[in-house]
């Protein structure tokens, strides 16, 4: 137990990889063998991100299970893992769509199985590494590596478009990451010219700023500031940077498309809460009007277009768009509830979405098209399938009792009691989202679910099936747990998060 | 008031360039070769000029006796119609032309006004020119301040050899073929 | 016998380099003796020839000589000693992938090894001599090989003419080098490096003459590195070149000719920095942008790898840009990844040759994954690293130098450069794409010699253990700082 304790982030990491290359040694042919050690090696990694959450102390603020190694000590690189009470839940998130994504690609995967599962594989270890990460340069490592699997998930197993899409994918993300280099590698020289040392390691440099011995001209504070933005800006994503999202999502399996709003969009989203508003606190306020602004803008943009989009997959992606505008305006508006609300909509999202891609995906295995149009009265052959996008509607809805609602009801009390100007108009704003994705979603549930059915081709459709059911209920349960029982989850951020908000006021040390 | 000897550098200068213009762009190779004779002529004036006597002779023996007769021999073995006929500059050389005038004019400019600031290293005598024996210097210079960079172009010339024999064979089997 | 001219350890400081011309030589005798289903020995002579000179420079290395020699023509320093362990191991692959493909193209003759073991000490001198004159003749010595080595495919029309198109333009960068060099020599008086920058110093800031002699140098060492707008040979080079040495001259001698930039910018032009950075600024920004975007359209798989290759010069620049520890150590460290990726993906290039297909456009991989998945899983992490994409060992070459240009100051390369390898990712991703989705067009698979193998597996090997355990080979490339002593 000891060693588990304290080795247990690197086995997140490493159990992944380690499957990823058992399932390297087996022979191609044996899907169904491949299929179980994958979802085998799934489940280990989530039993074993259950133990953090075991583990876990509340009452503590800082990182947890830490693990320090030097890596490349010539130049202060170092293998510096942790966790908070901000990462702890999208670890969980990252492990448990795995396993669920695992699951939903039994059947729909037929061609070239190892390589899918290996690459699931690789990525989750990737967006785990991301999470865990406290050296900067550690986190770069793991950010760029998740980019190719999503890559590979994208341009094999999708539809379509789908070269298109990854290429797009790729591009895109590359881009905002390559900024983002520049600006940790400036930070790093910034912080060894003031302090003397060399170090990319996240809680020192940190503590730096806090107690002044690293003090960033707002200047130069704003241009980085701008370059992690970018970056992360862009896997969010924020309105207008958001174009490479519907493309990717729609052209991807579905165990892509799960993961990639489920997880990888967050990563953006965690990267601004960790990283740009830490460590450029000037900066941020400088930038806070400009950033809700876009997020209102993400949040009533995404919503106008998801209602009119004819592909049900194309739909869902542009909801997201909108939803992670309301994380985006709980991130800045920097008060208890909203940064809370933020990380709490971030795993709704991950939950909700990903459902809605899951059960897009069963239909579209079973219809093989995604248009609206086609669809009608799908409640009446497949009536378990109906209550269960029913409950995940209304849960990314935000109805009371589920998920949805704690995260943004959260969001926007923060809205209104924040201390920026004009707060309440953007607020109000803001809340008009909720309003039209209520719309969006009942709409296209309707138009999918209810009424007669119109076309032959539905009148046979198959249930659920009992992996699919494994598949959904786990979701389901989730989103009523979180919506009934939020404080499980919320206790164990409080202490980072207000040690976020409220930065321990370091002594100045006299060099 | 130019010296003398400044009259006669410039000249053989001028000349030097002029036929190594010459040299490239007549079509006739056996004119071409002519110029680049006088150009390698000029060159020795240059260096007779510097008291490097045996230089001197060395450039005309060398060049001008072996190297541009051996130039001729193969001009005159090689099939002269086909040569003369085929074009010699592709399409390119107008920009050619302009990139050489920009450059020129660059350089110049560069000179022109940095004129306060050039400042060439004093006249320095050119060894004891007169008291000691011109070659003898030379053989100094060559085989002990220079000394490795002798022996490298000995390797060059190996490779040189073996670059002519690829050459050479690869006549005979296409021949052969 | 001994004088200030010649010292008893002048010999020992050059014994690898005589080491590897008394390999050159016998490499060319035994070629006589041995018949044709034997002429795979001529590699494994050339081989040994290697591991002897990898040994002399070892203990070379460990010995504590007096390394400058022959009348101060010659610094055997560590920086030196490093690029030549490079070369040295950039060349032992390319000669074990060479065996095979020459025997397919029918030209499988001693005097192909001879030559790669005498540019070899060409390079060596190179990066060893720190005398104007030592290292001009060293770089013909090199370029002369190449320019033979090229044009190696006596009856292919395209490699003479790569050849040709090669040596014309080579000839005429190295008038332009040699005229820099004449005038550096007209306003200091002296070859040797060293006294050169004593002299520049002395000498006042916009010094007309000494610009002129700038400019010309780094045109004709620009031409050397395929920089931007001394680029046009390269691509055709690279395509008409026998497929091996276009892998020999895309790694070793480009590493040779930058250790002499550095030689040369960093020891000799020191003085006249605030002159020379500017326009190497703009050349590396052209350099990089030009090789990425010429690069997205091409459907040949070696013009796509020359173009990329050019890209990667611009790189490179950044760390002479920069011209601190963090530049040199970039440069050295890339080189030797460099060498270890560059020389992969070529293999596999190489391996694509087969009876009757030449194998070298994108097409002719189509659905790799179905034919050689190893080859293919071993292409993507090569191209992945060229894409400087961790954990492979392009991202700690590619790191180093962005890392440099940061911490002088220099954002906006930085920005462009960093923006460029994004840029890339899409042309190395477009090989991706046809390797892995596009369905197959034959079945024949590729020629695998044991040779070939033995280079692959040493360049997987080095290619992802550098990125996941940079430690040791940072130490290692960190010997070339004393470029600054």
């Amino acid at each position: 137990m000891e060693f588990f304790n304290s080795y247990i982030l690197t086995l997140l990491i490493l159990t992944p990889v380690v499957g990823a290359l058992v399932l390297a040694l087996l022979n191609k042919e044996k899907a169904e063998t491949l299929r179980r050690t994958a979802f085998g090696f799934g489940l280990l990694t989530f039993v074993f991100s259950l133990h953090l959450v075991a583990r876990f102390s509340s009452g503590q603020s800082g990182f947890q299970f830490a693990e320090n190694h030097a890596w490349i000590p010539a130049y202060g690189i170092r293998y510096h893992v942790g966790v908070d009470g901000i990462s702890l839940w999208l670890v969980i998130l990252a492990t448990f769509l795995t396993v669920v994504s695992i699951l939903a690609s039994w059947k729909g995967i037929e061609k070239r199985v190892k390589e899918f599962f290996i690459f699931i594989l690789l990525l989750e270890a990737g967006m785990i590494g991301v999470f865990l990460s406290l050296d900067l340069f550690l986190f770069y490592v793991f950010w760029e590596v998740m980019l190719v699997p999503m890559y590979f998930l994208i341009g094999i197993w999708g539809h379509g478009r789908r070269i298109y899409a990854a290429v797009k994918f790729i591009i895109y993300t590359a881009v905002g990451s390559a900024l983002m280099l520049v600006a940790i590698l400036s930070l790093y020289f910034l912080n060894a010219r003031a302090t003397g040392v060399y170090t990319f390691d996240f809680p020192i440099w940190l503590n730096n700023i806090a107690s002044n011995r690293l003090w960033i001209d707002p200047h130069i504070q704003n241009w980085l500031f701008l370059a992690f933005f970018a970056s992360f800006a862009i896997k969010v994503p924020i309105f207008p940077l958001h174009t490479w999202l519907p493309d990717a999502h729609t052209e991807a399996p579905t165990a892509g498309s799960v993961l990639l709003a489920g997880v990888l969009l967050k990563m953006g989203t965690y990267g601004l809460l960790r990283f740009n508003v830490q460590l450029f606190p000037e900066a941020t306020r400088t930038f806070t009007p400009f950033i809700i602004t876009l997020a209102i803008i993400g949040i009533i943009y995404g919503a106008l277009v998801a209602m009119v989009q004819p592909d049900l997959k194309r739909m869902v992606a542009y909801s997201s768009v909108s939803h992670l505008g309301f994380v985006v305006l709980g991130i800045f508006v920097f008060n208890m509830q909203g940064v809370e609300g933020a990380i709490y909509q971030m795993l709704n999202h991950g939950i909700s979405t990903g459902g809605l891609f899951l059960i897009v995906g069963m239909i579209y295995e079973r219809r093989h098209t995604r248009e609206i149009a086609e669809f009608g009265g799908l409640a009446t052959p497949m009536p378990r399938l109906a209550t269960c996008f029913m409950i995940i509607t209304l849960s990314s809805i935000g109805l009371p009792l589920l998920n949805g609602f704690v995260g943004e009801f959260l969001i926007l009390v923060g809205g209104f009691g924040a201390s920026i100007a004009r707060a309440k108009l953007y607020t109000s704003l803001a809340a008009t989202g909720v309003v039209w994705g209520a719309v969006y979603m009942l709409w296209m549930y309707q138009r999918v679910m209810l009424g007669e059915v119109t076309h032959e081709a539905n009148k046979s459709l198959p249930d659920l099936s009992g992996r699919e059911k494994w598949v959904l209920v786990p979701l389901i349960l989730l989103a009523l747990w979180m919506g009934i029982y939020p404080q499980f989850f919320l206790r164990k951020m409080d202490a980072s998060v207000s040690r976020l908000l409220n930065p321990p006021i370091v002594m100045m040390v006299q060099k | 008031m130019m010296t003398f000897d400044q009259i006669l550098f410039y000249a053989l200068a001028v000349i030097a360039v002029l036929s190594a213009i010459m040299v490239i762009t007549r079509r006739n190779p056996v004119h071409s070769a002519l110029f680049l004779i006088t150009t390698l002529f000029c060159v020795a004036g240059i260096y007779l000029q510097l008291h490097a006597e045996f230089l001197a002779a060395v450039q005309v023996i060398v060049y001008v006796g072996g190297i541009m007769v051996l130039f001729l021999f193969v001009i005159m073995l090689v099939n002269l119609e086909t040569l003369s006929q085929e074009r010699r500059f592709n399409r390119q050389w107008h920009i050619a032309i302009l990139v050489s005038v920009v450059l020129l004019v660059e350089f110049g400019t560069i000179i022109w006004r940095g004129k306060a600031a050039l400042q060439l290293p004093a006249n320095q005598p050119l060894m004891d020119t007169l008291t000691t024996n011109n070659s003898e210097q030379l053989g100094v210079v060559l085989y002990q301040q220079y000394m490795l960079p002798f022996e490298i172009a000995s390797f060059l010339l190996l490779v040189a050899i073996i670059g002519a024999v690829i050459l050479a064979k690869r006549r005979l089997s296409s021949d052969g073929k | 016998m001994f004088n200030q001219y010649f010292q008893p350890n002048d010999i020992l400081i050059i014994y690898p380099e005589l080491l590897l011309a008394l390999f050159a030589m016998g490499v060319m005798i035994i070629d006589l003796f041995l018949d044709r289903a034997w002429k795979v020995l001529n590699a494994f002579t050339a081989l040994v020839g290697i591991a002897y000179a990898a040994y002399a420079l070892y203990r070379l290395k460990s010995n504590a000589l007096n390394l400058s020699g022959y009348n101060h023509a010659i610094l055997n320093d560590s920086f030196a000693i490093y690029f030549q362990f490079v070369f040295l191991i950039a060349t032992a692959l390319v000669i074990l992938i060479s065996a095979r493909y020459l025997s397919i193209e029918g030209e499988n003759r001693g005097d192909y090894y001879a030559l790669i073991l005498l540019s070899l000490i060409g390079m060596n001198f190179m990066v060893m001599g720190i005398d104007l004159i030592t290292l001009y003749i060293a770089l013909e010595l090199m370029a002369v090989s190449e320019y033979i080595l090229v044009g190696y495919l006596r009856t292919n029309r395209q490699s003479n003419e790569a050849a040709m198109k090669f040596f014309l333009l080579g000839a005429f960068s190295s008038g332009i080098l040699l005229y820099g060099i004449s005038l550096l020599y007209g306003i200091s008086g002296s070859t040797d490096l060293r006294v050169i920058a004593q002299r520049l110093a002395e000498r006042p800031s916009h010094d007309p003459i000494a610009l002129v002699a700038v400019v010309t140098l780094t045109a004709g060492l620009l031409f050397k590195i395929g920089g931007v707008p001394f680029h046009q040979w390269l691509p055709d080079a690279y395509e008409g070149a026998p497929s091996t040495i276009t892998t020999f001259i895309s790694v070793a001698p480009k590493a040779a000719s930058f250790a002499l930039i550095l030689r040369i910018f960093i020891v000799g032009l020191k003085p006249l920095e605030t002159s020379w950075v500017p326009v190497l600024s703009v050349v590396c920004v052209l350099t990089m942008t030009l090789g990425n975007i010429t690069a997205i359209s091409q459907s040949n798989i070696k013009r796509l790898l020359a173009y990329s290759s050019i890209a990667h010069a611009g790189y490179l620049l950044l760390g002479l840009i920069a011209g601190n520890e963090y530049g040199i150590t970039g440069i050295a460290i890339y080189f030797l990844v460099y060498a270890f990726m560059n020389i992969g993906i070529w293999t596999l290039v190489v391996a694509m040759r087969r009876k009757d297909l030449i194998g070298d456009q994108i097409q002719d991989m189509a659905g790799m994954i179905y034919k050689n998945p190893g080859a293919a899983v071993l292409m993507l992490v090569f191209l992945l690293s060229l894409a400087g994409i961790p954990p492979t060992a392009g991202f700690i070459g590619k790191y180093y130098l962005f890392a440099s240009v940061i911490q002088t100051h220099h954002y906006v390369l930085a920005v462009i450069a960093v923006l460029n390898a994004a840029i890339s990712l899409y042309y190395y991703f477009r090989v991706v794409v046809v390797m892995f989705m596009s369905e197959k067009t034959d079945e024949e698979k590729m020629t695998l010699s044991p040779g070939v193998l033995t280079s692959l597996a040493v360049t997987l090997v080095f290619t992802l253990l550098i990125g996941i355990y940079p430690e040791p080979f940072i130490r290692f490339a960190q010997n070339s700082l004393s470029l600054f002593q």
